[in-house]
Formats: structure tokens, sequence, C-alpha cells
């Protein structure tokens, strides 16, 4: 199945939050949308479940009984417990009676919070309310799963976990978009889309993204200043980028990886709208 | 020799029962950037408030600036919470006054930042209140400066410009003491100090930690039954795009039981990465 | 030191909430009570019937408002003037006495009453031979405080609480930011809004039942009249303030903003509903608020009832206020919070209908 953003546009007032986006959804496929703080990600993934509207383009998406939503903040409720969150997910979603009680049970062991299931949401750590935000949108067997920075702020440990649930999602069928600011969570991806001020400025498999690569890309140690315009730090050293092709002297020649590709798609967008 | 601007000596803080910080040694020299990594609960926070006196060890030492951590000491600190310790309500000016009059300076704001004076900031994308945040913790020229999750939730342009700005800093003479749980940021750091529950699991650049570590890679084109099949057999697998899993730990028979079910993949050792060797690194039993 | 002052200073300013509570409202609540406040009565709606009537009105001057002389109408007639609440005294004239009739639950009015009927009665003997006055105060006849405190203090206990709870409740799914994840979920908008108000209203109700029976065995308040009629009106006045806390939750972004406006609400209620002083007796520019408090029509049906029985028929302008005001305040409060729940339709930069987004949703 199909589901997805298609060249959509979408607008808060006269301030324009997407323009020409689109974000494909596909069964057996994770979709990642990887962007820095205010690029629209959370706007792409609320105009897909429904929460907003676009003023052009087109959005495809199952009923609300078949979507699972995760958004950015919560995703539970801090004053029930584990157990009552879930019951109360099963009601909402119109699971059948017989059926509550053992599902809600498999969801528990599979994000691995049978332990504490009268704890409170509240009192659980924030990587076991993440977990247990994405049973809850698991719980009915959603068509479509929508995970707004499950990952962020998580420990290391939960991220797999948090990652291997999404994994299994999508390894028995289900659509799944995510919104990250981790470019590394992008690199696992089926489909990316990089967005930044509301502007999609690179997508596709990531391997398609990384060949896509203009210019040269190369590696400046131990300098203190910085060797071109077109460069940034990381760690120690400076990375340069050529958009020419031909790198300033004392630049060794790297391949890039995909968090190099995506400050390169980043620095040819400023380039655009400043030159 | 550089000078030692934070040291932790076998420090340890127990509260009741529970041990937060277990013989920790740990040190920031001048000019370098050390990086904290752990989960949650690891003991960071605990640690973190030990250099600065906050908290009393009880067994050990701390040491800020050479001596037993003191208020004078904790001037020359410049710190940046995860939640940034900004004031939403008031403008860029009115918290760098602020700030500059509580530690008893006078100095005049940057002008990398002179461009958002007025507005609130609440109002700036989150780049630009990290960027602010950071201006503010350095408006009385620290010696040591500790930044909690300093890019979390920025794009990797932001993250790398905020970096040059941390570089910077260090190569101003001060230290810099990062705590994070966030790969990208570990690797920007000149050596990490990898903590799990309380205790000091291993330390070094990345290249030390990550080591001969390997991980066996699976290529298959029908990934979701290769997933499912090694998922539910119990191996650590995690997928990684379009037809790659990565299979870590324990991954003997992983080749045998695809073939067995009629799969076809590629199977291979490679390199693991600083992810895969943290996660790998904090479920042993801790070594010696 | 005073880098944390100026910082305060600075920060307040902003609030704009809070500022309107420390400097406004004092103003505002001090004006108001100027000018509601009055424990002088100067209108009591009379009522005079009996052969003698046209005489006996004649008689009668300010603070007696004459509303209704009628020579043919009797005591029983007079009464029930006083039991609909159309009349705070009722003089009834024919028969040796001359009988002045008074609503007990008008405990002010009633000691206005008294006062002025004192100072006039010597003038009468004087200007000739004037048949004693007998003066009957029914349905409260010791004056006691608390019978006419206690059905309107149940009110605004029920406002404070209803009020409050109800847009905390409301107010926490929006701070915690789960009110998005209900807006994705198959609920409509009347079953959320419905289901965060119905647990509320059970506990609401079950505190007015504890504080009227509180109130009548340890003050020995009396329930005269039909408890139906009672339910029905407890029932309204409910809805109202519920539905008031629902919508004061849409308008606040968190639990103090919620609390704050709760507060600018309760407040204006305790002095214009009645409560204390009678409403016919505030200066006009005041009175008008007292017609959109829910307050003041509760207060009118629970004395009316627990103290005079009154009659439903007799009540029916309270009670259908109150249903009005319920369908208003409860219909705002949907549509605002639909809002929160449903997409909103953004404004497109071309009416095009062919430019509008299109969604195609599975079934």
């Amino acid at each position: 199945m199909r589901w997805g953003l298609e060249n959509v546009r979408v607008s808060y007032g006269r301030r324009v939050a997407l323009d020409g986006v689109t974000v494909p959804a596909e069964s057996y496929r994770v979709t990642v949308v990887v962007g820095g703080d205010g690029a629209g990600k959370s706007t792409c993934l609320k105009t897909l479940v429904g929460l907003v509207q676009p003023e052009a383009g087109a959005v495809r998406r199952p009923a609300k009984q078949r979507i699972g939503y995760v958004p950015a903040t919560a995703g539970l409720y801090a004053d029930l417990t584990v157990q009552e969150n879930l019951d109360f997910s099963a009601e909402a979603y119109r699971l059948p009676a017989g059926q509550r009680g053992p599902k809600e049970d498999e969801m528990l062991e599979r994000v691995g919070l049978a332990g504490v299931r009268h704890r409170l949401g509240g009192q659980l750590s924030g990587g076991m309310q993440r977990k247990l935000a994405v049973g809850l949108a698991l719980l009915h067997a959603p068509e479509l799963l929508v995970l707004d920075e499950p990952t962020t702020g998580v420990d290391p440990v939960s991220r797999a976990e948090l990652w291997r649930l999404i994994s299994r999602a999508a390894a028995q069928g289900t659509a799944v978009a995510v919104a990250t600011t981790y470019v590394n969570e992008a690199a696992r991806a089926a489909s990316v889309v990089l967005l930044e001020a509301g502007q999609v400025l690179a997508s596709g498999a990531p391997d398609s993204i990384l060949g896509s690569v203009p210019g040269a890309l190369g590696v400046v140690r131990d300098a203190a200043a910085r060797p071109t315009p077109l460069s940034w730090r990381r760690g120690a050293d400076w990375r340069v980028w050529a958009p020419s092709g031909e790198l300033p002297a004392g630049a060794e020649p790297a391949s890039p990886d995909f968090d190099d590709a995506v400050v390169v798609a980043e620095l040819a967008s400023e380039e655009r709208r400043d030159g | 020799m550089a000078e030692l601007l934070a040291e932790a000596a076998d420090v340890s803080r127990r509260f009741g029962s529970f041990t937060a910080v277990d013989t920790v040694g740990l040190a920031v020299a001048a000019g370098e950037v050390v990086g904290l990594l752990g989960a949650n609960g690891a003991g960071k926070t605990t640690l973190i408030r030990l250099l600065l006196g906050l908290l009393q060890p009880s067994d050990g030492s701390a040491r800020l600036f050479g001596a037993p951590p003191s208020v004078a000491g904790r001037r020359r600190v410049g710190y940046v919470p995860q939640t940034l310790g900004l004031y939403t309500d008031l403008t860029v000016a009115e918290n760098w006054s602020f700030t500059a009059a509580s530690f008893g300076v006078r100095a005049a704001l940057p002008g990398r930042i002179s461009g958002w004076r007025n507005e609130l900031v609440g109002a700036l994308p989150l780049g630009t209140q990290r960027e602010v945040a950071f201006a503010v913790a350095l408006a009385h020229r620290p010696d040591l400066l500790i930044l909690d999750e300093p890019t979390s939730g920025v794009g990797p342009l932001g993250r790398a410009r905020l970096w040059e700005e941390i570089r910077q800093v260090a190569d101003h003479g001060a230290g810099v003491l990062v705590t994070t749980h966030n790969m990208e940021e570990a690797q920007e750091c000149d050596r990490l100090v990898v903590m799990a529950d309380g205790r000091v699991v291993v330390g070094g650049t990345v290249a030390e930690i990550v080591g001969e570590r390997t991980v066996v890679e699976v290529r298959c084109d029908d990934w979701a039954r290769a997933f499912a099949l090694l998922d539910a057999n119990g191996f650590e697998v995690q997928a990684h795009g379009q037809g790659v899993l990565r299979v870590a730990g324990q991954a003997a028979g992983v080749g045998d039981l695809l073939s067995r079910e009629g799969l076809d993949a590629t199977v291979g050792l490679v390199r693991a990465n600083l992810e895969e060797a943290f996660l790998a690194i904090i479920s042993q039993p801790a070594a010696a | 030191m005073w880098a944390m002052v100026t910082k305060e200073f600075r920060q307040l300013r902003r609030d704009r909430r809070t500022v309107a509570m420390m400097i406004v409202l004092p103003v505002l609540l001090l004006v108001v009570f100027g000018y509601a406040a009055s424990f002088n009565v100067n209108t009591i709606p009379t009522v005079v019937v009996g052969p003698q009537a046209a005489q006996a009105a004649a008689r009668l001057h300010a603070p007696f408002d004459v509303t209704q002389v009628d020579a043919t109408a009797g005591r029983s007639t007079a009464q029930s003037r006083l039991q609909d609440g159309q009349a705070i005294v009722a003089v009834v004239t024919g028969g040796s006495r001359v009988q002045v009739l008074m609503d007990g639950s008008q405990l002010l009015s009633v000691l206005t009453a008294e006062g002025a009927l004192a100072k006039m009665l010597p003038a009468g003997a004087a200007a000739g031979a004037a048949p004693p006055v007998s003066v009957h105060i029914l349905y409260n006849p010791r004056l006691t405080t608390s019978w006419v405190m206690v059905p309107g203090l149940t009110g605004l206990i029920l406002v404070f609480i209803g009020t409050l709870i109800t847009s905390l409740g409301v107010v926490r799914e929006r701070q915690t930011g789960t009110i998005e994840q209900l807006a994705v979920m198959p609920l409509r908008a009347r079953d959320v809004i419905a289901g965060k108000i119905a647990p509320y209203l059970m506990v609401a109700a079950v505190d007015l039942v504890l504080i009227i029976l509180v109130g009548m065995g340890v003050f020995h308040v009396p329930f005269t009249g039909n408890v139906g009629t009672f339910a029905l009106g407890a029932a309204l006045f409910l809805l109202v303030t519920l539905g008031i806390g629902v919508l004061i939750s849409t308008v606040s972004q968190n639990q103090g903003q919620a609390i704050q406006l709760a507060f600018m609400i309760m407040l204006p209620q305790v002095l214009l509903s009645g409560l204390i002083f009678p409403v016919a007796s505030m200066a006009a520019g005041v009175r008008w608020i007292s017609w959109v408090l829910p307050l003041t029509y509760f207060i009118q049906i629970s004395r009316g009832v627990m103290l005079k029985a009154t009659p439903i028929t007799a009540l029916w302008q309270p009670l259908g206020l109150l249903a009005l005001l319920a369908v208003v305040v409860l219909g705002l409060a949907i549509v605002r919070f639909r809002r929160d729940l449903a997409p909103s339709s953004r404004r497109g930069q071309s009416a095009d209908p062919q430019q509008r987004g299109t969604e195609a949703v599975a079934a």
C-alpha cells in the first residue's frame, strides 16, 4: 500500500511551513524525515495523519482506525499506569473485547515493560515512556505507523530497542514514517527525506543520496582556522566541500558519508539562498 | 603539562544503599574536549555535581582547578544544562544582563547573537536558543565549560556550527566537558569516558573504544523475512535500510539459519560502529 | 540581588494575565463592589389585596414598590405571589387586622421592610382610625441567616469546584500533548467532550447532595419543595458551570492560566448573584451582569424550592435561562474544542477549488 504526502504545501497563517514536499510511506518500508529543529518535520507528520490540512498537494492515508501515531511530546498519560494506558488505547481503537487482554499482554512483552505493568506512566524513564507510547500505537496493528522524533533524548539502549520495534513493525508489513534529527538514524531507512525550512533538499534511498553528492569532499587536519567558507568541523578536523570538484591545497580527498551528504545538501541550499 | 581543570580520583557517592557513582576517575585538561557518554541513570549528572562541589563524595576526592571545589572555583565554570537555563519570557539582551550581573561582570553582547538582542528567547528556533545559551555561559570567560547534551535536537549543519564554537573555546585554553548519549556528538570529542551504572566502563578515543569489534552484516532482498527469522530466533538484529541487516553480539549460526530457510543472503563481517560498540560494552559485566 | 529584581519585573510585565489579576482585578472589584453592595434595600416589590387595597396602597411609599393592587384577591393569592417570588411583601386587607406577609427568604429586604413599616405605622395611627397591623414572616420565620445562605452557598461551592476542576482536567491534556493523539484516534469531538464532562458531572452531583444534606442536618435548613424541580435546576446549573470550565480550558495554555481565569470568573459571582445583596437593589449599571451569571438563577431555584416550595411553573424563567446558558456555553465549548481536535482548514492562498489540497482516505 502506498500512502504519503505528494507535493504538499502547508501554511500557518502567512508562514509557509511546507512547500512542495513529497514524503512516501509504503508497506514494508521505513521512511525517515530528517532535518533540524523548525525544518517542518512535525508538520509533515501531522499532515500525514490528518491533524493539519494542506492547502495544495495530495495526502493519502488509511482511516483513523488503521493509523498509529506518537507525537513528539508525550504519547501516553502520565497519571495512568502502563496497564491503564493500554486499556484506554484498546478501547479507543475498538479492539474486540475478548482480544484486549491477550493483545495487551503480548504488547507488554514486546516492548519489554511486562515487569512494570502497574507503574504510573509518569514514573517511567524517558526510554520506557517512548517504548510504551510506540506499543500503544501498535496495539491495534495499524497499516501506517507515524512517529515524531521517537528517539530524541532517549538513552542508547532504549534507542536500539525502539528501532528494533520499528523494524519489526515494518517487517510485518506496516508502513512506517519517522521524523528525527539524528542523521545516523536516517542512514538506516529505506527512504530518506531531507527537510530544511519546509523544503526538500534531497530524497530517496540513502545510497542514492550519497551517490549524488556533487563536487568533491576533503579533510584538512590540525588547522586552527576554517580553510574555506564551505567547511565545517568534525572532531579536531575540518571537512571541506568543493562544489567545483577542486579541493584546496592541504586537503586530503575523502569519500563522503551520510552525515557529509546532509551537510553538503544544507550548504548547497544556503548558497542558493544567499547567492 | 596541561593544567588539570577538573579531576575525579576514585570518587564514589552513595545515597543510602544506592551507589550512584562508583570509584570513578576522570580528568579534564586545558584545551581538550572530553565527552562523558552514558545512558540516563549512569551517574553522569551526579559526577558533575561532585566535580562542582554541589555534592560531597562518599569516598575518593574531586578537585576543581587543583583545589577542593568551592564557590570561587564555580565562578570559573560555565554550565549549560539540557534545558538551556534561559528565561524564555525574557529577551536575549535581558538574559545576558541578568547573567552578567549575577557573576559581577560587565560584558557586551557578542556580535554573533546581537542580531537577536530584542527577541524573546522563547520565540527563537532551537538552534539559535542553543547559541544564545552557549554565549551566555561564556559571558564571564570561564576556564571550564560543562555542557549537557549541547546539540540535542539540532540538525547536522547546526551541530557542526555549534561544535565550531565549542572547539574555539578549547583552542583558547579552556577545557570542555560534554555529557551526551548521542553517538554523533560523542564523535566530536577528543576522547570519551563511557559510564554505566555509576562506573567507568571504558575510556579513550572513538577508534580505541571500537577497537577490533565486528558485527555480522546480512544483505538479502527479502529482508522482511530474514529480519523476522533472525529476530524470532533471539538474534540482536537491526535493519539498516534497504536489504541490509546487522547482527550484533552473539551471531554464530546466522548464515546457517538463513540458508536453511531458503533465504538468498550474503553474510559477512564488518567493523562495528560506535553505537554497537557502546551497547556491547555496557551490556557486558564490568571488566577489571 | 538587584539583578534578580530587575529580571522578575521584566518577566512580570510580559505575563499579562498575572498583571491583569494584580492590578486590573482589584480596581474592578472595588468599583463593582461599591455599586453592588448595598445593605440598604430601596426596592421591595409589594402586592396589596383585599377590600381596602386601594387605600392601603395609597399609604405605601418607598421602599415599598407596589406592583399589584387587587381588591378581589385574598390571602391565598397574596401568599402564592410570595411563593412564586413575584413579590416580597403582601398586604392583605379586610378582616379585623391588616396582615402584612413577608417572604423570609429575602432576608435583607424583610429587615428593611420591617424597619420601614415600623416608621410608617405611628404616622398612620395619628392620621385616623386604622385597623391594627400584624406582620407574618413566612418561610423563614426567625430570619435565620443560614437558611438563606446554605442554598446559595451550595451553588457557590459548585461554581468553585466545577469550573476549576473541569478547566484543569482539559488543560492537562493540552499541556501533556495527549490532545493531539486523541485527535488522531477514531473518537468524535463530542465523545471526547462528553467523556470529559461526565465524570465531573457525577462527582459534582454527589457533592451537591452532600452539601445540602449537611446543611439540612447541621443548620436544620428545611427542604419543603419538589425534589425533581431542584434536581432539574441543579442539573442545568452544573452543565453551565462545567461548560464554562471547558471553555476556560480552551483559552488556557497551562494549568496556571486556567486557575487564574477560573478565579476571575468566580469572584463576580460572589458579589453579583444575589447571594448576599439583593439583585434588585444593585445599581442598574452592574445589575445586568447578574442576569448572565448562572449562580443568580440557581439561587432563585434553590431558595425557592427549599424554603418556599415554589412550584416548577413559577420557576420557568430561571430554569429556561439556565437551559439557554447551557446551550450557549456548551455550544461554544464544543466549537472551540473541536478546533483542537479536528484539522483546521487553513486559509489557502488561492480560492480555486482545483488548487485546494486533496486528501484521500482509504475506507
